[in-house]
């Protein structure tokens, strides 16, 4: 059984302000993009506000090399703990001219746990299927995709997965924490 | 004077829209305004503004320049509702008609000290080739009714948009009590000013 530390009761919770934007994605095969985001927090955290997951628009760039979004990111948590530290998970689709989707990529990156403003990159990969499955990709679209998205920000199971590399999805998010000196955490 | 804990703090932020890149268009101007929680209030200075119309300088520089001023004092209890700045850009089309070239919006910065933010700028695009041309030929392009959606993440995932140029802004951010309050903002590698590389 894991030891998992609480903050004793009588004290403040702690709170962490997440507040930015997912920018925007590059690095991928096409550039007509969306994303799907989502939060992952452990059962110690509490969203006091704000969304914890969405949908970008979709982009479809004149200057070509990047998609932008700017998808505004606010949100409010209460802790009691530090297990469980917020993630962020995205997954990438792509949209053609013919409203078709098609899943360009997973990825997912710890919350930053300092203060202050940063620049993330977040990796992204996708399954890959047999080489049936891959010809029939190149002509048609479509691909295999994850049936349990938790898979996306959890190891346990991933031994079995075969993926290939994606393009990057590019965040800038501060951080703005509260009360965490009370309890001796050091960051 | 010493009065107890304060409940507010404050946040201000100086800064200008420095320029805009925008390859395909000219005579452009921009419009800001700002978009924050309940729990936030402006106390002193402007919501709002419209710029200047400038042009593409004709022998080297391709940037638009407005070097366009913006002071503003927040108040608020919660850091959840952060402001953003939300800036329209708009210029005359083929027939004269004032068109929106791109709209675009950030947080203001949460860290005391100068930033600069480039951020990119999108329009709404017709869901069809037919309505484009008619959109092109009448000067009515898809706009947002109100730009303000720029700063919302909610209803984002029915809009189709194009990204077309490029606007930097820069800020300088004082923020007061907010430590007082028990808000942790500055980055641990910066505490000491004084000793930064040259």
């Amino acid at each position: 059984m894991e030891t998992v530390y609480r903050f004793p009761p009588e004290k403040r919770m702690a709170e962490v302000h997440i507040i930015g934007q997912i920018v925007g994605a590059s690095g991928f095969p096409q550039n007509s993009l969306f994303c799907k985001w989502g939060l992952q927090a452990g059962c110690a955290w509490k969203l006091l506000s704000g969304l914890k997951d969405g949908q970008t628009q979709v982009d479809n760039p004149v200057i070509k090399d990047m998609a932008y979004w700017s998808h505004p990111i606010d949100i409010h948590y209460a802790t009691k703990g530090l297990q469980g530290w917020p993630k962020l998970y995205i997954q990438v689709w792509h949209q053609d001219s013919f409203g078709r989707n098609e899943l360009y990529g997973y990825g997912f990156c710890h919350i930053p746990s300092s203060p202050g403003t940063h620049e993330i990159q977040c990796v992204t990969w996708r399954p890959l299927g047999t080489w049936q499955e891959q010809l029939s990709q190149m002509f048609v679209g479509g691909g295999p995709q994850l049936k349990h998205s938790d898979l996306i920000y959890t190891g346990a199971d991933r031994y079995r997965l075969q993926t290939v590399a994606m393009g990057k999805v590019h965040l800038q998010l501060s951080i703005i924490l509260r009360n965490f000196d009370q309890y001796g955490v050091e960051y | 004077m010493f009065t107890g804990k304060p409940s507010v703090f404050l946040l201000m932020v100086n800064g200008q829209i420095e320029s805009a890149d925008f390859p395909e268009f000219d005579e452009l101007y921009c419009k800001y305004s700002y978009v924050y929680g309940h729990d936030w209030a402006p106390t002193t200075g402007l919501e709002e503004g419209i710029s200047q119309i400038t042009s593409k300088n004709r022998d080297c520089n391709q940037h638009f320049v407005w070097n366009f001023p913006m002071e503003i004092t927040f108040k608020s209890t919660n850091p959840f509702g952060w402001p953003q700045i939300v800036v329209s850009v708009y210029g005359a089309d083929l027939f004269g008609n004032d068109v929106v070239r791109g709209y675009g919006g950030v947080h203001v910065p949460t860290t005391p000290g100068r930033h600069k933010r480039t951020i990119p700028m999108f329009v709404p695009e017709s869901s069809s080739k037919l309505q484009k041309f008619t959109s092109w030929l009448m000067g009515r392009r898809p706009e947002f009714t109100d730009p303000k959606v720029v700063a919302q993440g909610e209803g984002r995932e029915v809009t189709r948009v194009l990204s077309q140029g490029y606007v930097t802004i820069s800020f300088n951010i004082v923020t007061k009590d907010l430590k007082k309050l028990g808000y942790d903002s500055i980055p641990t590698n910066s505490h000491n000013p004084v000793l930064s590389d040259v």
